[in-house]
């Protein structure tokens, strides 16, 4: 425990050392063209995000991108870009993150002079619509009050130990901000925070695919109507420091409970030792894959959910999405975090105590060699499958230019290769850890405060199966189910998600 | 990393003249090679610009519509999860051994209609994936205890969802709008079925027995590879696979003759949620009133739509409405969602739907809004293929509609021939009271 504890001491003293990435004056610009390809990918960053909006205003910086990527020009409505776009199967999207936000745009080069005209103008003359406005801020508050809280509980227990982990530091507001503090955003703070925020000390383009040389000067020029501006700076403390199991138990109607668990790690891409982490991440619950322990210990001996993964970095995923790492979600503070897909609410808290039996198992024993050799070799062939596009590879790149390390995949494959076992098992000692760990579990209405009771009695949580499963798994049993939990009872609380994210 | 030539052939076939190409006219872009093996399993090589990578995938003709026994809804599902759980030769553990050396994204999915078990990897893992996926199509093993404890794994699936309201329209609007086919039911079943399945592992042989068989079965594979290689590997390891006798008879759905009507209370905080469907045609490559409901569902349903206009944009009643047919083997559902904003404005917006769809009988497409619709369907079809891993699911579809690749040249060539008097006479003819079946989902009571 002591040893512990002042391996969080150092953690903390590093992460209160982040310093902001270095930016450049003016624009930036990413490029990777391919001139054989039919098609061109756009990723404009503005170096802004969540993290950026002011007190009180939570969810402005997120409501501004929407308002350009569903919003009008100073010539044309909204309907009426929908319109152009509709023939050439195109469009913008938003993606607002803590650290940055990113329009994000794809077009076949039969239509990319229009296309990029239309784009252009969105970026550089919105129209600010009042009646965009309006449907853009009701949809943006649905989504936490009608979404967020209610029918995504996935979702939920994700960002309700985000919310956790960042109590009190800029990371600690969801993407789309407050209940509260979009309700008090006018159009007028929209304008302001545009003519702030986009300016060319933030905006960072991105081009892939078959565009012509000269698309990039002529965007260097029309960018420059964006006045000069200075960078949207913020300094980040340290998170909170993590004290024994802090943990929140969030209340809504449902019928399975969904759990995750985590705390700040103090590496990055850019650090030598995020790789050997990111071995160990793999082997122990790489996503949506039977490679790792937590998939195969709970889902495959004994059938408790549907899927149980583990991430060295911020890992949004969902519906739809490919199972890979993020794109163009960057953090200058990261977060290991633990996912357990929802259980059956009888065997919640034995999930709870296996993820953590086998974290503490991983911490305590490692990888084995054949473990990290099978593992290492692994993600040097599936990292390769990451970047399959233009659009992906531009992605990463960028991401690698954000964290000042080289392409990402290069850096895997590099760091990879000469790897060694001890480096992973050096890494997993020093950041990983499975006594101080916050813990997020949405549970059925009226249950919460019992399911916080029987994780602070510590009463033994046994199972019981259909069928017979091998001795091995019920011996495993016998220690998982009294396993010791050392709930920190002063920072553990019942909440109803109906009260979350208001302000 | 990957390259991008076969993207550039696309590009000479539509560059310049929208997508005409006088030499064949075909949407997709790819010399398709393919063979069919004397046991019946077809087997389509696709050489893609992708150095190094392939897509390998295999389509399994059976989905949930196949669940035609009463209980056994969700059968196809469950059989998917069994199908990693190993074999003799090739333990689950060894199995997953063998996926993990290869660096592969290795996966599965369950619909309607089909299975597909799907692999991305190295190329030079071709042979591997080869031996260890016709190794479990054809001599599958696990025990009753194996069998017990994945049905956790499904019961889990089906609680992931669970509080996403739209699995429960899903449910309930099926179920409503069926009486007789196996549509009936979701993919994942029944939840009474579902929390049976640990009692069915001798009907999951069975099941195995009568689908997991080569003439019911294609393999797919897109990327770095040579046709004549795929295919000598593919007899040499699929050859032994032994052909099937079952028949399968799915109950066809008579003809709707009254509107029918279902509401979802919904405990958790949500706005209305509007589900409006009418029975409409199934997938043909053929038949012009398929090609026609999906420009129709352009037409009114697309951000570019005037009943789109009104509600999302001017009035801003709801958050979203959409609209379409989704393609299945059988006649299935044409619907369309709405969440509306105020519980109030339920009957408006239902009615502003009815009266979208009756302006389709009888005010005609212009010809300039028609062939913008069918570059946009085009446009987004050839913008997908960018990789093998998008290349091979979009055949995946057309494979398990009709078994046939080249099925997808012929329905975007139908698109280009549909006209504005097709979209009236499939709007006269599906959109009908009696053949619409509407389910609304509303908030319970509100907490605040």
């Amino acid at each position: 425990m002591t040893i512990r504890n002042f391996t969080l001491l150092i953690i903390s003293v590093l992460l209160a050392a982040t310093l902001l990435p270095a930016k450049d004056a003016g624009m930036k610009f990413t490029e990777m063209p391919s001139a054989a390809s039919p098609l061109i990918t756009f990723r404009v960053i503005i170096r802004a995000g969540a993290i950026n909006d002011p007190a009180g205003k939570e969810g402005l910086n997120a409501l501004t991108a929407e308002m350009i990527a569903q919003g009008g020009t100073k010539e044309l409505t909204y309907t009426q870009v929908v319109d152009k776009m509709y023939p050439w199967a195109a469009g913008i999207n938003a993606n607002s993150d803590q650290e940055v936000t990113t329009f994000i745009g794809n077009v076949h080069r039969d239509n990319l002079d229009a296309y990029y005209k239309l784009i252009s103008s969105l970026l550089l003359q919105p129209r600010f619509d009042p009646a965009d406005f309006q449907r853009i801020k009701d949809m943006q508050i649905n989504y936490l009050k009608n979404t967020l809280r209610s029918t995504n509980d996935e979702a939920l227990r994700k960002q309700t130990l985000n919310t956790m982990i960042y109590a009190g530091h800029p990371y600690g507001k969801t993407e789309a901000g407050t209940v509260q503090g979009i309700t008090s955003i006018t159009l007028e703070d929209v304008k302001a925070y545009y003519a702030k925020t986009y300016t060319q000390a933030n905006i960072w383009i991105g081009i892939a695919g078959g565009y012509p040389a000269t698309l990039v000067e002529t965007m260097r020029k029309d960018f420059a109507a964006l006045p000069a501006g200075q960078p949207n700076t913020v300094t980040l403390a340290s998170p909170p420091q993590v004290s024994g199991m802090e943990v929140t138990v969030v209340e809504k109607p449902t019928r399975a409970y969904a759990v995750s668990m985590g705390y700040p790690v103090s590496v990055t891409r850019k650090d030598k030792d995020f790789y050997p982490l990111l071995v160990a991440g793999s082997y122990f619950g790489e996503h949506r894959s039977f490679n790792g322990v937590l998939m195969n210990r709970l889902r495959g001996d004994r059938g408790l959910n549907y899927g149980d993964y583990a991430y060295v970095e911020k890992f949004v995923g969902g519906l739809g999405q490919p199972p890979f790492p993020n794109l163009n979600t960057p953090l200058r503070q990261q977060f290991f975090s633990i996912w357990l897909r929802p259980m059956p609410p009888d065997r919640t808290l034995f999930g709870i105590r296996d993820a953590l039996f086998e974290l503490k198992n991983l911490v305590e024993k490692g990888l084995s060699k054949e473990d990290f050799e099978q593992t290492r070799k692994f993600v040097l062939n599936y990292s390769k499958l990451w970047a399959a596009t233009a659009s992906r590879r531009l992605g990463y790149k960028m991401d690698s230019e954000f964290y000042g390390s080289e392409y990402y995949i290069d850096r895997i494959d590099q760091e990879l290769k000469t790897m060694t076992v001890e480096d992973v098992n050096a890494a997993i000692k020093k950041y990983l850890n499975p006594d101080n760990i916050k813990i997020a579990v949405v549970v059925d209405e009226g249950k919460g405060q019992a399911f916080l009771s029987s994780m602070i009695s510590n009463a033994p949580s046994p199972i019981t199966y259909q069928s017979p499963v091998g001795q091995s798994i019920l011996d495993q049993d016998k220690l998982i189910q009294t396993f010791t939990l050392t709930i920190n009872k002063d920072k553990s609380v019942v909440v109803n998600a109906k009260d979350l994210f208001e302000k | 990393m990957m390259k991008t030539a076969g993207l550039t052939l696309l590009i000479l076939l539509v560059a310049c003249s929208g997508f005409s190409r006088p030499e064949e006219n075909k949407i997709f872009p790819y010399k398709i090679h393919q063979t069919t093996l004397e046991n019946g399993l077809k087997v389509i090589a696709i050489p893609f610009d992708s150095p190094g990578i392939v897509a390998y995938y295999t389509i399994v003709r059976t989905g949930s519509r196949n669940e035609v026994e009463p209980g056994k809804s969700g059968f196809a599902h469950f059989f998917e999860h069994m199908m990693f759980r190993g074999t003799e030769r090739y333990p689950k553990d060894k199995f997953n051994a063998m996926l993990k050396s290869i660096g592969a994204d290795n996966n599965a999915y369950t619909s309607d209609d089909q299975t597909v078990y799907h692999t991305v990897a190295s190329a030079a893992a071709l042979e591997t994936m080869m031996d260890i996926e016709s190794d479990r199509f054809m001599n599958l093993k696990y025990t009753e205890e194996d069998f017990k404890t994945e049905s956790g794994a499904i019961l889990g699936e089906y609680n992931k969802s669970s509080s996403n309201p739209f699995q429960t329209i899903d449910e309930k609007m099926r179920e409503i709008a069926f009486g007789e086919h196996t549509y009936r039911h979701t993919t994942i079943g029944f939840i009474k079925d579902i929390e049976d399945m640990p009692n069915q592992y001798q009907y999951s042989l069975t099941f195995f027995d009568r689908w997991y068989r080569p003439e019911n079965c294609v393999v797919l594979v897109v990327g770095d590879v040579q046709p004549d290689n795929v295919f000598a590997l593919a007899k040499k390891y699929y050859s032994a696979w032994k052909h099937g006798t079952y028949k399968l008879d799915v109950p066809q759905e008579p003809p709707q003759t009254a509107e029918k009507t279902g509401t979802i209370p919904w405990k958790a905080k949500t706005l209305p949620i509007l589900t409006i469907a009418y029975h409409g045609p199934a997938f043909s490559d053929k038949d012009i009133e398929y090609a026609a409901m999906e420009l129709l569902s352009q037409c009114v349903f697309s951000e570019t739509s005037d009943l789109y206009h009104n509600l999302v944009v001017d009035k801003q009643l709801v958050e979203f409405v959409q609209g379409g047919n989704e393609d299945h083997r059988d006649p299935y559902l044409f619907s369309i969602f709405s969440r509306v904003k105020d519980p109030n404005n339920i009957a408006l917006v239902r009615d502003a739907i009815y009266a979208a769809l009756e302006d389709t009988k009888s005010n005609p497409v212009t010809a300039e809004r028609l062939e913008g619709i069918k570059a946009h369907l085009k446009y987004q079809y050839a913008m997908s293929l960018n990789s093998p891993d998008p290349v091979a699911n979009s055949l995946a579809t057309y494979i398990e509609l009709t078994g046939d690749p080249e099925s997808v040249n012929r329905v975007y060539a139908m698109f280009d021939r549909v006209t504005p008097q097709d979209i009236m006479s499939v709007a006269k003819k599906y959109f009908t009271p009696q053949n619409r079946t509407v389910v609304t989902l509303q908030q319970q009571e509100v907490k605040q």
